[in-house]
């Protein structure tokens, strides 16, 4: 096996990396990249242990949950008015880290932009399960369960259909058409590198499985020739897709006339915030990754750098729809609405807003530093402080504004119970549980993909970096 | 009785001006493998575009179409009134159109990209081997009995590793 080169050797202290082509100077053959990638794949102690925590996480989630199907949703701390408050929260939540993986994989696919190859497909990852998380917290948050099926478009025994004018059906639609297309995506960029893997395996029953799972692909020009076109025009599908999904998620709160909630910059709003978290969350597993399996030649500084711009972009963009939020309020004259943006930041919600505006506006500042953008643990701190600055900015939208609506006498508080606590923490505990065994059985870097941009062996001459 | 002749090469640019005189010699049918699609493959293979587009256009067509019927149709057939609108409102439809139609213009794109590959495939076929996943390139070039050695001559002139008979 090559021997692996050090990060960053020979990099420039300041790089100019406005060039979408970034390279991988120390990934020099095929077979390289085949043997560092699929080096992931062998079990090590910190995978066992994190996986261990993991699944403890979960079943604490499993059995608050059990509880409260048990007990009904009076033990989840809700508070009339306030009858949307963690499971809706950590839903929104939980769309919004799904959708950097989306933006990663098809919208910086269809922008040529050369620092998405190494880190998509960790995302894309990301995307599917994060998906599979926040679809639960709807079912969660019903109180009964088994009733879900009534969101589903079907008639009822009187003929009678779901309303269609209802948000929480359009959701149900984005939601499970986002699901369907981003697994399908993540499995069709799969298929050439489990052909990879299957080509390599020595035992039977895992060759089978694996040439199952490639549907036998051979890597011929014509299989590659469809590929191409398909995985083209499935990110162009996923890029409109990925704008509308939040903006419906939005819509969920902007079609209600609740103070804080009826505002037209929802849509916009949402989807910067939940590119801001996507992002977030690609950093907070793939630091760890490049760094514990040495593949820091693969990510390198420079796509930390490219990446950490976006979230500078999006932070701005985050922090500039906050202040537009309270520029309305004072600007529109609506009492109610005044009132409302008063309690969230100076009145009974202030912790909530100032952890929000810290980590999501204040925080992220830092990243006009180039020296902090190319510093992965200042960048993997800063994603743990994103993420929850992410969450409180949900918990900032939901709770406050129905706590706080037009008539004085039903103003109220709202406060979790362990119930929430525990099923939080579970959702955590799916999540990671998907994901690490993906990345043990899986390549989490797309071989085929990098392998594009590393030059091919020339007998006489040079060659374009770039398959396609 | 051989198939046809296998040529296995470790550097594109040869696996190129191979191809390129296989086509031109008009030897058999030529298929190439590649672990990664290169745009110079493509050209020396001179292949016509891929037909997957036309998978895709006509599953977004139907999917919109199906999506904006099934909010009409459902809002028809028992009316009911909400909040003073319209039975059939076409600005929240437009969701369920678009939604729908990324939905099966998506699952038709990979239909496409399936039929067109003729994938799954259940055994592999003649002319392949493993290592042309990991770093190598491979020309399977199907041909008729007497045309097996100029096939073999202009695979080794231009720089196979190894060239076999296989079928």
């Amino acid at each position: 096996m090559t021997a692996i080169p050090q990060p960053g050797a020979g990099e420039p202290r300041r790089p100019n990396i406005s060039s979408a082509s970034i390279q991988l100077p120390a990934v020099t053959t095929y077979e390289q990249v085949d043997n560092e990638i699929i080096d992931t794949l062998k079990p090590t102690k910190k995978w066992f242990m994190a996986l261990l925590l993991a699944i403890t996480c979960l079943a604490i989630g499993a059995g608050s949950w059990t509880y409260q199907i048990h007990e009904g949703l009076g033990v989840a701390g809700y508070n009339p008015p306030v009858m949307w408050g963690v499971y809706i929260i950590t839903f929104v939540f939980w769309v919004g880290i799904g959708h950097a993986g989306t933006l990663i994989s098809a919208i910086l696919y269809l922008f040529r932009a050369g620092f998405r190859t190494t880190i998509y497909r960790a995302a894309e990852a990301m995307t599917v399960f994060a998906v599979m998380t926040a679809g639960l917290f709807p079912i969660i948050h019903i109180g009964r369960p088994w009733k879900f099926f009534w969101l589903l478009p079907y008639p009822n025994w009187r003929l009678l259909w779901p309303q269609f004018k209802s948000p929480l059906v359009w959701d149900v639609f984005a939601i499970l058409t986002y699901l369907t297309i981003s697994t399908t995506f993540l499995f069709i960029g799969l298929i050439p590198d489990i052909a990879v893997l299957r080509d390599r395996e020595k035992n039977p029953t895992k060759k089978a499985i694996l040439s199952a799972l490639s549907f036998g692909w051979r890597n011929s020009e014509a299989e590659w020739r469809h590929f191409v076109r398909a995985y083209l025009f499935l990110a162009a599908f996923s890029t409109p897709l990925v704008l509308s999904v939040h903006s419906v998620v939005s819509f969920d709160f902007a079609m209600a006339l609740t103070p804080g909630w009826h505002t037209t910059i929802f849509p916009p709003y949402f989807v910067a915030g939940a590119i801001f978290s996507g992002f977030a969350m690609v950093w907070t597993i793939i630091i760890p990754i490049r760094k514990w399996w040495k593949l820091e030649h693969y990510v390198t500084l420079n796509h930390l750098d490219a990446t950490a711009k976006m979230v500078l972009f999006t932070s701005l963009v985050v922090g500039l729809a906050y202040m537009i939020e309270f520029f309305i309020a004072w600007y529109g004259g609506v009492e109610a609405e005044q009132a409302y943006f008063w309690n969230r930041v100076f009145g009974q919600w202030w912790w909530a807003a100032w952890i929000m505006l810290t980590c999501n506006m204040i925080l992220p500042l830092s990243l006009f530093s180039q020296k902090l953008r190319r510093n992965p643990s200042w960048l993997w701190i800063l994603s743990i402080f994103i993420n929850i600055g992410m969450w409180f900015e949900r918990f900032v939208i939901v709770v406050p504004s129905l706590s706080h609506e037009f008539e004085p006498w039903q103003w109220s508080g709202y406060m979790p119970t362990w119930v929430d606590y525990g099923i939080l923490l579970g959702s955590f505990g799916w999540f990671f549980m998907w994901f690490l065994l993906f990345i043990r059985q899986l390549p989490v870097f797309a071989l085929s993909e990098i392998k594009e941009i590393v030059p091919p062996r020339m007998k006489h001459g040079h060659s374009h970096t770039g398959g396609h | 009785m051989k198939q046809g002749m296998l040529g296995a090469f470790r550097e594109l640019d040869a696996t190129c001006l191979a191809i390129e005189e296989l086509k031109k010699k008009k030897v058999g049918e030529v298929t190439v493998f590649t672990p990664t699609p290169r745009h110079e493959i493509e050209h020396a293979m001179k292949s016509p575009m891929s037909k997957v587009r036309q998978f895709t256009l006509i599953g977004a067509l139907s999917g919109c179409v199906f999506g904006y019927w099934i909010a009409i149709w459902t809002s028809e057939y028992w009316p009911l009134v909400v909040g003073g609108k319209a039975i059939s409102t076409w600005i929240p439809y437009t969701i369920f159109g678009f939604e729908v139609m990324v939905l099966v213009g998506g699952l038709s794109t990979v239909a496409g990209f399936f039929i067109l590959s003729r994938i799954p495939r259940l055994t592999m076929t003649v002319g392949y081997d493993p290592r042309f996943s990991h770093g190598d390139y491979g020309v399977w070039v199907k041909c008729a009995p007497e045309q097996l050695k100029t096939a073999e001559e202009i695979l080794r002139r231009n720089g196979a590793v190894e060239v076999r008979g296989e079928g």
